[in-house]
């Protein structure tokens, strides 16, 4: 193949490259254009069925006087003898709010009151803070991935290998963090068919969407490894370029984007 | 393996060859990385900070949507580089998304519409 060239003569009339990028780079470019609509109708399909339910109104969530880091396991523990020490939502929380029907088939959770856990403070109350650790988590690690192929950019092997290897593991701090998020979640009793929160599409939707995307974060990292490696074995070097680099990253950076809209639309709307 | 033959130019121009080429690229600096990551740092803490102080409504809603489209364009013009790209190529990427956007806000509406067959 190596041996077959073509004289150049206009942008699109062949023996060049229109865009003026390599073809595994344009290959890329395309495949993550196909996985943006693969993502979009996951979306868009939730926003829809979202909007479907009434969401939980406001007046209820209101009565329930939560405020931002309360006990919410004792204060629904009722003096038990595990006044919430290692009670997890489904003990007394949830059926706490199914009898004040905020928890009901018939109206969408609110995010507030599902997502509020936090990693060693126990049956604290504090929603969006976690997901917006993992947020934050994703896109440092965008930024240490973009900082590698920076360094690839000039050539510099050891810049680029330090800053791979903290992309992984930017990479496996969130995935840690996503296996603790669907922990919690199950132990609460969601499943893709049911949820004690209210309506089991949402749980359904909630595993099918984050499952998704925490595959392509897995694939991600994978890639990142693969490349590392090569990095730190001079292929790169002796290939020439680091374009191998900057097309992993287009990837990560997908997912990074993909996690914006997905904390967009499970968390914040 | 074509790319270990070292009689190649991988960035010739004339005697193009597909299964190498690769335009010659040089850094950017990281001023500009590092920027757009304090950007992005803002705009989530913005969208925290509303999701606190405004009671949910679906202009709340077009707000966070537009937050999140707003993000993405610094991380597709910027980590992914396709403000150095040619515009033939953030074409053909950005317009299909462009449409994506009507999908969303026209599918918001409509689910709104079927809650009410419920």
């Amino acid at each position: 193949m190596s041996t077959q060239t073509i004289s150049k003569s206009s942008t699109w009339g062949g023996g060049n490259s229109p865009f003026k990028i390599s073809y595994g780079k344009l290959m890329m470019w395309i495949f993550l254009l196909s996985d943006a609509f693969t993502f979009s109708s996951l979306l868009v399909g939730y926003g829809a069925i979202r909007y479907s339910f009434p969401s939980t109104p406001q007046d209820q969530i209101e009565n329930l006087n939560l405020s931002f880091g309360e006990d919410v396991q004792a204060k629904y523990a009722h003096g038990a003898a595990d006044a919430g020490e290692h009670a997890d939502h489904a003990e007394h929380f949830i059926p706490a709010l199914r009898d004040a029907g905020v928890f009901s088939e018939l109206q969408w959770p609110s995010p507030d009151l599902v997502f509020n856990h936090f990693p060693f403070l126990h049956g604290l109350h504090l929603p969006l803070i976690f997901v917006s650790l993992m947020t934050l988590i994703l896109i440092a690690s965008s930024v240490t991935m973009v900082l590698g192929v920076e360094a690839g950019q000039r050539m510099d092997q050891k810049g680029a290998a330090k800053w791979l290897f903290w992309t992984i593991v930017g990479g496996f701090a969130f995935l840690s963090c996503q296996a603790w998020e669907w922990t919690n979640f199950i132990t609460a009793g969601a499943t893709p068919w049911a949820n004690p929160y209210g309506p089991p599409t949402f749980a359904a939707l909630f595993f099918l969407v984050t499952g998704f995307h925490g595959f392509h974060v897995f694939s991600g990292v994978v890639l990142n490894i693969v490349a590392y490696l090569n990095v730190r074995k001079g292929t790169y070097e002796k290939r020439g370029h680091y374009e191998m680099v900057e097309k992993v990253g287009l990837y990560w950076h997908f997912v990074d984007l993909v996690w914006v809209f997905v904390f967009t639309f499970f968390y914040l709307i | 393996m074509s790319h270990a033959n070292n009689n190649v130019d991988i960035h010739d121009e004339e005697n193009y060859d597909p299964t190498v080429w690769v335009p010659k690229v040089h850094s950017h600096g990281t001023s500009d990385i590092w920027k757009r990551f304090w950007i992005l740092l803002v705009l989530t803490v913005a969208d925290v900070i509303a999701y606190f102080a405004v009671p949910p409504s679906m202009g709340r809603n077009v707000f966070f949507i537009l937050m999140g489209i707003l993000k993405a364009w610094f991380i597709v013009g910027t980590f992914m580089h396709m403000k150095h790209e040619r515009k033939s190529l953030g074409y053909m990427i950005i317009i299909p998304m462009v449409l994506i956007i009507f999908l969303i806000f026209w599918l918001l509406f409509e689910g709104n519409f079927w809650g009410t067959f419920k």
